[in-house]
């Protein structure tokens, strides 16, 4: 690995978010400011980590330290290739997201307060990419938590408060339970860094190792959504879609994803984890989610709801792929924090602009609708086709990686989960897009308005998006370079092609 | 005049110009709040001098009339005292808030300020006084202008309250009073560094150990630590709202450095039952404060449930006596001084604008409100300890402290703790922005001025900010944790 290099931006990424946050607190009652103050601030950002990356694919580590929060831990951000790539799926989303959203929430109340909330839950997001320990994870992924809040119950319905209610109930108890693996760590090793390939290596006792990574894992697996920790994710429906799009694409799931990457590979490491046999079982409980949420997921009638639980099984491959521990499957866990961004943030969105254009919200009402709303749906198929598998998307990619990684781990059994995977995302995609393109426009379909350009156009990206990642895999600009680094550094295989 | 000659000042400024505000104030009654405010803001100056001067050493000695101690009077401003400066900021904090309600006030603001002066004097001189009878004498002034404070409330209850108050404070008084003449028959000496030496030769361990119950069980009184918190509630809800804010975010803390004092005067006297004490009622404090907290429907009464809760948290800390957790508890008592102090002005602020006590009578008062109710918001997330709040570093080391003494159970007594305090503080939250309002004064009311939302604004800000210099904090006070740790530990049978 190159040299660490001290460097303001892995800082000045999560605080132009959250100065961005407290101008558009203090002067965002006029629209025109909020819209400028929030796209200004998405784009900085997004300018801000990209600048990073020629550097990072060159080996450089950028790092920052502030003072100690507590005697021996420091606020620290340290970009290395995990972080950066999903700061990087994340900043870039957020443009798209931003957009998408000042269109979407026009009109509606206390826009405020929800642009506020918005830009600091970037800048948390941000945070927990760049932590350079533990603790500042943390910090940010409790920030994520309560920033997320308003967003979700801001209709402040008796559904939403419900939804609220039991989103608060799983994280924040996720979030103890990471603390207290925090402080056994800490206790035990004396040490919460992750800029290393596992800390645990000197501790023999196998019960506190077995807490930990209990702990820890289901700390995690809450906003990862592994079931059955998933209950809080499907209530989540009722938040505006551009807020649902957060969740599930951008910022917290990903988060909870992003932290069990953490846990695999920088807290106890390939080696150990391989020694200690735990990723059998959490492979195990991953491969159990892909399969049951997708049946569940085949008898929903919401659009949303579908969506949501597309969600939880999309999650699981990440979590299952990060088990494996081969670097193929590693390989896939990274790629598809990327690849399920893209093409979920792409289906809510088209969601969202099916609902505003037309009041659609159930599935059986989506008849002929791909005539009135083509570009929309026109995305929402190449996505759901991603979903599905069909080479040159961006899902193909994770599907051939994390089949291989299972051979190499000799786990030939994950391959058929993946196959019967691919066959009931098949099963629930194909009659929505079936009904869009292929049956008479109904009541829905013909009242149709017309949506936003500020709408359409984000969404048309992020499925060209979709698209780029599955054909472009190895194009050498592309964030796969980056993941292929994380690999090789957390496989300790330096300069060796995965 | 250098660093030490200022220490009397640190009570002496605050007590004198408390005795002259009324008259000074008699024809001028606007100058008494500027008066107190800057008296209390000077004060805060010299305590920032004081623990400046501090530096490197452990203590400023000042002998009083120039006797040197143990025989003449000695002032001490260790490294405890450093809370003098959050006893007179929170103080100056809570006189701005109080200059828009100097109509609620009675009719001589003057009297209330003064009150407010003798309270923080009596603070500041128990913090830094070097003898036990200077402790009990300072306990007396700070204890009795409560009393007054808490019977300036305009309701008709708060006389009750302040003599419900008055009564078991009189007899935590008479404990320590108690207590403190079994140590002087015992060891012939008022002076508490003095005292210590002498308490072991002595060699009277029954009378020693009654005055170790007398002593912790006054202070614990003092604390509201469970279950002699039974006072608290009723105390700290029907008092006017700048002195709820210093009841529950100062005076309380007087109980607990008393401990700490207890600690350090007794040391292997009181270990290692006094420990195990504070350890079990901490715990079942954290728990029971928090429940109770839960269920309340009146918004002051939740927060000072809290703070039972939050007693529970310092006294766990200091039962479990590992250096870690002892810091831990030291800072926690600063830093949940102002976490509550930003937290009840917040909560004092929607009530004076409103009339209303009920948290669901204030429902949707955050669209009217948006300072005050933001700032008593985010004031809650931080009073549970999300990091970087300030109680996050209280409560890290507290458990950390739990690890090292073996009781991995009461992590999750800790962290439950923090978990119900969300819990309640997600309760105002949504009834202040997520509710629709209920109340005809809710949809009439109006931020309150400046005056008034600055000083929150400010404490707030400190809450959820000042976790970030915890490594500081709990350095500065290391000194301290290692002395109690070591004061306990020097018998076999103690930890």
């Amino acid at each position: 690995m190159g040299a660490e290099l001290f460097d303001l931006r892995p800082a000045l990424a999560p605080l132009v978010s959250a100065v961005c946050a407290g101008l558009v607190m203090l002067v965002g009652y006029r629209p025109g400011w909020r819209a400028a103050l929030a796209i200004a601030a998405a784009v900085l950002k997004f300018g801000i980590v990209w600048s990073m990356l020629p550097g990072a694919l060159a080996g450089t580590v950028y790092a920052i330290s502030f003072g100690e929060i507590l005697p021996g831990l420091a606020l620290a951000f340290r970009v290395d290739a995990l972080g950066l790539f999903f700061a990087l799926v994340s900043s870039t989303l957020w443009v798209a997201a931003t957009v998408y959203a000042l269109a979407y929430m026009r009109g509606h109340p206390g826009q405020q307060r929800f642009f506020g909330f918005f830009s600091l839950c970037v800048s948390t997001t941000v945070g927990i990419a760049f932590a350079e320990n533990l603790l500042t994870l943390f910090v940010f992924y409790e920030l994520l938590t309560v920033c997320t809040y308003p967003l979700l119950m801001h209709d402040g319905g008796l559904k939403a408060r419900r939804a609220g209610r039991r989103y608060l109930v799983y994280t924040l108890t996720g979030g103890a339970l990471i603390l207290a693996g925090m402080l056994m760590i800490w206790h035990l090793a004396g040490t919460l860094s992750l800029a290393d390939t596992g800390i645990l290596g000197g501790i023999d006792d196998p019960v506190a190792l077995a807490t930990i990574f209990v702990l820890l894992a289901v700390g995690f697996g809450v906003k990862a959504a592994i079931m059955p920790l998933h209950a809080w994710l499907p209530a989540a429906m009722v938040a505006p879609v551009p807020v649902s799009a957060l969740l599930h694409a951008v910022a917290v799931v990903k988060a909870g994803a992003f932290g069990l990457l953490r846990l695999i590979y920088n807290v106890f490491g390939v080696d150990l984890m391989r020694e200690l046999g735990y990723a059998d079982v959490l492979g195990a409980i991953a491969a159990a989610t892909i399969v049951l949420a997708s049946v569940i997921a085949l008898r929903q009638h919401k659009l949303k709801a579908l969506l949501a639980w597309s969600t939880i099984s999309q999650l699981s491959y990440i979590v299952l792929a990060a088990c494996l521990l081969t670097p193929a499957a590693a390989l896939a866990a990274i790629i598809h924090l990327a690849n399920q961004a893209f093409a979920k943030i792409t289906l809510f969105f088209a969601a969202g602009a099916i609902e505003r254009g037309t009041g659609a919200t159930r599935i059986d009402e989506l008849d002929g609708i791909g005539y009135r709303l083509p570009m929309v749906m026109v995305a929402f198929t190449i996505a759901s086709l991603s979903f599905i598998g069909v080479p040159l998307l961006a899902g193909f990619i994770t599907k051939w990686y994390l089949s291989l990684g299972a051979l190499e781990a000799g786990a030939g059994f994950y391959v058929w989960v993946m196959a019967v995977s691919t066959l009931l995302n098949a099963a629930y995609w194909l009659p929505i897009l079936y009904r869009a393109w292929f049956r008479r426009p109904g009541r829905y379909g013909t009242t149709a308005r017309p949506v936003s350009l500020l709408m359409r156009v984000p969404t048309l990206i992020c499925a060209l998006y979709v698209v780029i990642l599955g054909i472009g895999a190895e194009a050498p600009a592309m964030p796969f370079a980056l993941a292929e680094s994380a690999v090789r550094f957390a496989f300790g295989m330096l300069g060796v092609a995965p | 005049m250098n660093g030490p000659d200022l220490l009397p000042l640190v009570f002496m400024l605050p007590l004198v110009v408390a005795a002259l505000l009324p008259a000074l104030a008699l024809k001028r009654p606007e100058l008494s709040w500027a008066l107190a405010l800057t008296a209390a803001l000077v004060t805060a100056g010299v305590a920032a001098v004081l623990t400046a001067t501090l530096g490197e050493s452990l203590a400023l000695r000042y002998p009083v009339g120039g006797w040197a101690a143990p025989l003449g009077i000695e002032l001490v401003f260790d490294r405890l005292s450093a809370i003098t400066i959050v006893f007179s900021g929170v103080t100056a904090l809570a006189l701005v808030f109080s200059r828009t309600l100097a109509g609620g006030l009675g009719p001589r603001p003057a009297l209330f300020h003064a009150l407010v002066l003798v309270n923080l004097g009596g603070l500041n001189g128990f913090a830094v006084a070097g003898d036990l009878f200077n402790l009990f004498v300072f306990m007396e002034l700070l204890s009795v202008s409560a009393y007054a404070l808490v019977a300036a409330g305009r309701g008709s209850g708060s006389a009750l309250a302040a003599l419900k108050y008055l009564l078991p404070g009189a007899v935590s008084s008479l404990l320590v009073l108690f207590s403190i003449g079994v140590v002087f028959a015992l060891t012939g000496s008022l002076n508490m560094a003095d005292v210590a030496e002498r308490l072991g030769p002595a060699g009277a361990p029954a009378a020693t150990a009654l005055a170790v119950a007398l002593f912790a069980s006054g202070f614990m009184i003092k604390a509201a630590l469970f279950p002699l918190h039974f006072w608290l509630p009723d105390a700290h809800s029907a008092a006017p709202g700048p002195v709820s804010a210093l009841l529950s975010a100062l005076v309380v803390k007087v109980g607990v450095i008393g401990l700490i004092r207890g600690q350090l005067l007794f040391g292997e006297a009181a270990a290692p039952a006094l420990s195990q004490v504070l350890m079990l009622l901490g715990a079942v404090a954290i728990v029971a404060g928090a429940v109770a907290a839960t269920v309340q429907s009146e918004l002051k009464r939740l927060l000072a449930y809290s703070t039972v809760s939050n007693v529970g948290y310092i006294a766990l800390g200091l039962g479990l006596a590992t250096t870690a957790s002892v810091a831990g508890s030291l800072v926690h008592v600063g830093y949940h001084g102002v976490t509550k102090a930003g937290v009840f002005l917040a909560a004092a602020a929607l009530i004076e604008r409103t009339g209303l006590h009920d948290i669901e009578d204030l429902r949707g008062l955050g669209h009217r409100m948006p300072w005050s109710a933001a700032a008593i918001s985010a004031g809650m997330v931080a009073l549970a300890g999300v990091p970087p709040s300030a109680a996050f570093v209280g409560k890290w080391q507290i458990a950390l402290g739990a690890l090292e003494a073996q009781q991995p159970v009461l992590i999750a007594v800790i962290l439950g703790g923090a978990l119900l305090a969300l819990g309640y503080g997600i309760r105002v939250i949504n009834a202040l922005f997520f509710r629709s309002p209920t109340h005809a004064r809710v949809v009439a009311a109006r931020e309150a001025p400046p005056s008034t939302v600055l000083p929150l604004v400010v404490l707030v800000g400190l809450a959820l900010s000042a976790g970030l210099t915890g490594a500081l904090m709990i350095d500065f006070v290391g000194p301290v944790a290692t002395a109690i740790v070591g004061a306990i530990a020097e018998t076999p049978g103690g930890r």
